[in-house]
């Protein structure tokens, strides 16, 4: 039943993302021609239009391009881009792994930090450490993740001067190599990533805080106290545990998440991710490198949701049932 | 102790929040009569902050207090228009799924395809390609807001059917109208009010966002937009004009969803008992037969859905 859901789902996009291009005024061609208003002019070559114009095939019926784009999916086709003159797959995989170093790593820190947090928080409810960190994650969390980098940026980079100002690496340490490599990425990666923690925080905290708040009033969490467990044990080893049920599944959807998610920091740290190549691409009306990665961040969520989905089913059996 | 502690101090962040949303309201409302400048007005561009100009003039000249101000009415109205109207639809198809169970059914289908479709992606390339202005935005937000608020007032709904007093109308000869509307309706508030907060969130952060990536309306001036702005200029970072252009609207922003966040604490207490009888079971007394109704559909967590839903 699930699984036939998000087939729906899947098929409902690959539609809209088919269909996308063809619903603008004109078509994908002359508006990219015609269009004078356009933020960075595109000159075609007779070689990209011939590419363009067999790719999106608009001389054919409507039912023959949709066959042909589906048959392309298949293959691994989706198309050429415009703004970097090469296959759209190439482009788009080129900058997956910045993107996925950068969200995986940031995932992990705000994954641990947001469970601990939300813990002691439940764990201390009512006392100043509850309230002080309800205040502090909220305060440094709810800021619009750009916003955030930009004053980080501003801060730490220009004002201090003791991060770079953007981008993944320095040419210079690309050649150097080795260790001195090593440690430029991280230098470069350190900002943006604290901004992706500091925003995607107050979620998990949250969320876990509730969680084993209703935890911890359940019966075996207080046989555990009554057979004299110390505080520390029936917290870590009788609520944590059930508690972190419904923060397991979030983390799975969440890293669905992890292409667009980081697309306000990474845009505003020039990193060369995927949130960068979209934006980038929808400022140069490069039509098939956006629905290259409209298509690539769609199936990645819808993915990693029915994994969430299957993953609750497993460590819930009651769900099972729904 | 320690719980009537929490209650003042969680009173205490809800009023607080409640307090900044009044304000900000009452700034937006009265802007034409406070804003010192029509929003159109130039004067000389670049201005430092001056008695004439309390936070300078941005690169055309206009009044950035103004601009603050007006952008108020933008944003806000935006925010409040399509989560009131999301809610609004959510609740009505709620109560009918969550009543009618063939058409619960249906509606039920719909609501699992829209809750499938990841919404911020799909707005951001919706308006890369479609290139919208600020209400065809907030129908986007419309479009895929209704669908998570009519799950949970379904799921509120089909626990007080399961009640006997909705049995015990019918019985009385109450009709359906009447049963809808004077005794489910009254009972989804809670939850109508914390999708609404979390809804109004999202669409603050997420117009802000598009505007700065340069997808919003060129034409209106959201505090996005003026950040959009701010950051368009060149040397931005150089000099000190960070401070009085892109400080303001960045920080409006943030208080307004950080003032949402600790009212919709109040609501989640108001929402859902369970976190208030959970706090008195630590020490006293067991839950007596209460149990939680699944965590995905049942209980109402307004603020982590946010954190976690829109981002």
């Amino acid at each position: 039943m699930r699984v036939v859901q998000y087939l729906v789902t899947l098929i409902v996009l690959l539609s809209l993302n088919f269909l996308l291009p063809r619903m603008m005024p004109g078509d994908p061609l002359s508006c990219l021609v015609g269009d004078p208003g356009a933020d960075a002019p595109i000159l075609l070559t007779e070689e990209m239009r011939e590419n363009l114009l067999e790719y999106y095939g608009l001389d054919k019926p409507l039912m023959e391009q949709y066959r042909d784009y589906l048959a392309g999916l298949v293959t691994g086709d989706l198309g050429w881009s415009i703004y970097y003159n090469a296959p759209v797959t190439s482009v788009l995989l080129g900058r997956l792994k910045w993107t996925l170093f950068l969200s995986g790593t940031a995932a992990v820190i705000y994954t641990v930090l947001g469970v601990l947090l939300g813990a002691v928080s439940a764990w201390k409810r009512g006392t100043k450490v509850d309230v002080g960190l309800v205040t502090t994650v909220f305060s440094l969390g709810s800021w619009p993740p750009f916003f955030l980098g930009m004053l980080l940026i501003i801060v730490f980079s220009f004002k201090l001067g003791a991060f770079p100002i953007g981008g993944a690496q320095s040419p210079a340490a690309v050649q150097a190599g080795g260790l001195a490599q090593v440690k430029d990425v991280l230098h470069h990666w350190f900002l943006p990533c604290l901004a992706l923690v500091l925003t995607h925080l107050p979620g998990i905290y949250l969320l876990t805080r509730n969680s084993m708040l209703s935890v911890l009033g359940e019966d075996y969490v207080r046989t555990a106290r009554s057979k004299g467990l110390r505080e520390f044990r029936v917290l870590l080893r009788h609520a944590l545990p059930n508690a972190l049920l419904p923060i397991v599944t979030t983390i799975a959807m969440r890293f669905g998440f992890a292409i667009m998610g980081a697309m306000f920091v990474e845009v505003v740290f020039a990193y060369p991710g995927m949130g960068t190549l979209i934006y980038q691409a929808g400022a140069a009306r490069d039509y098939p490198l956006l629905q290259g990665g409209f298509l690539l961040t769609m199936t990645f969520v819808v993915f990693f949701n029915l994994m969430a989905d299957l993953l609750y089913a497993r460590l819930d059996p009651r769900a099972r049932f729904v | 102790m320690n719980d009537l502690m929490q209650v003042v101090r969680g009173k205490q962040l809800a009023s607080g929040g409640l307090a900044v949303l009044v304000t900000f309201g009452l700034l937006a409302v009265l802007a034409p009569m406070l804003s010192p400048y029509t929003p159109t007005e130039m004067d000389v561009p670049m201005q430092s902050p001056s008695g004439l100009h309390p936070l300078g003039t941005d690169d055309v000249g206009h009044d950035i207090l103004t601009e603050l101000l007006h952008g108020a009415r933008f944003s806000l109205l935006v925010g409040f228009i399509s989560a009131s109207l999301s809610t609004a639809i959510g609740v009505v198809l709620g109560l009918l799924a969550g009543y009618y169970g063939k058409l619960g059914f249906t509606i039920m289908r719909v609501v699992d395809i829209f809750l499938a479709i990841p919404r911020f992606p799909l707005i951001v390339f919706l308006a890369a390609f479609l290139r919208p202005g600020l209400w065809t935005l907030a129908l986007f937000f419309l479009l895929f807001g209704w669908a998570r608020t009519s799950r949970l007032v379904r799921s509120q709904v089909l626990g007080e059917r399961a009640s006997g007093y909705v049995e015990a109308a019918r019985v009385m000869g109450a009709g359906d109208p009447h049963i809808i509307l004077r005794h489910l309706l009254p009972s989804t508030v809670p939850v109508a009010l914390s999708r609404f907060i979390v809804e109004f969130q999202h669409v603050i952060l997420a117009e802000s966002g598009l505007s700065f990536l340069g997808l919003g309306d060129p034409t209106t001036k959201s505090w996005g937009m003026m950040l959009h702005y701010a950051f368009q200029y060149p040397t931005i970072f150089i000099s000190d004009v960070w401070v009085w252009w892109a400080v303001p609207p960045g920080l409006c922003i943030t208080l307004v969803v950080l003032a949402l966040t600790f009212s919709g604490f109040a609501v989640e207490e108001l929402a859902n008992p369970r976190l208030r009888e959970s706090r008195q079971h630590c020490r006293d007394e067991a839950p007596s037969g209460h149990k939680a109704t699944s965590t995905r559909t049942g209980s109402v967590r307004p603020a982590a859905e946010a954190f976690v839903g829109g981002r």
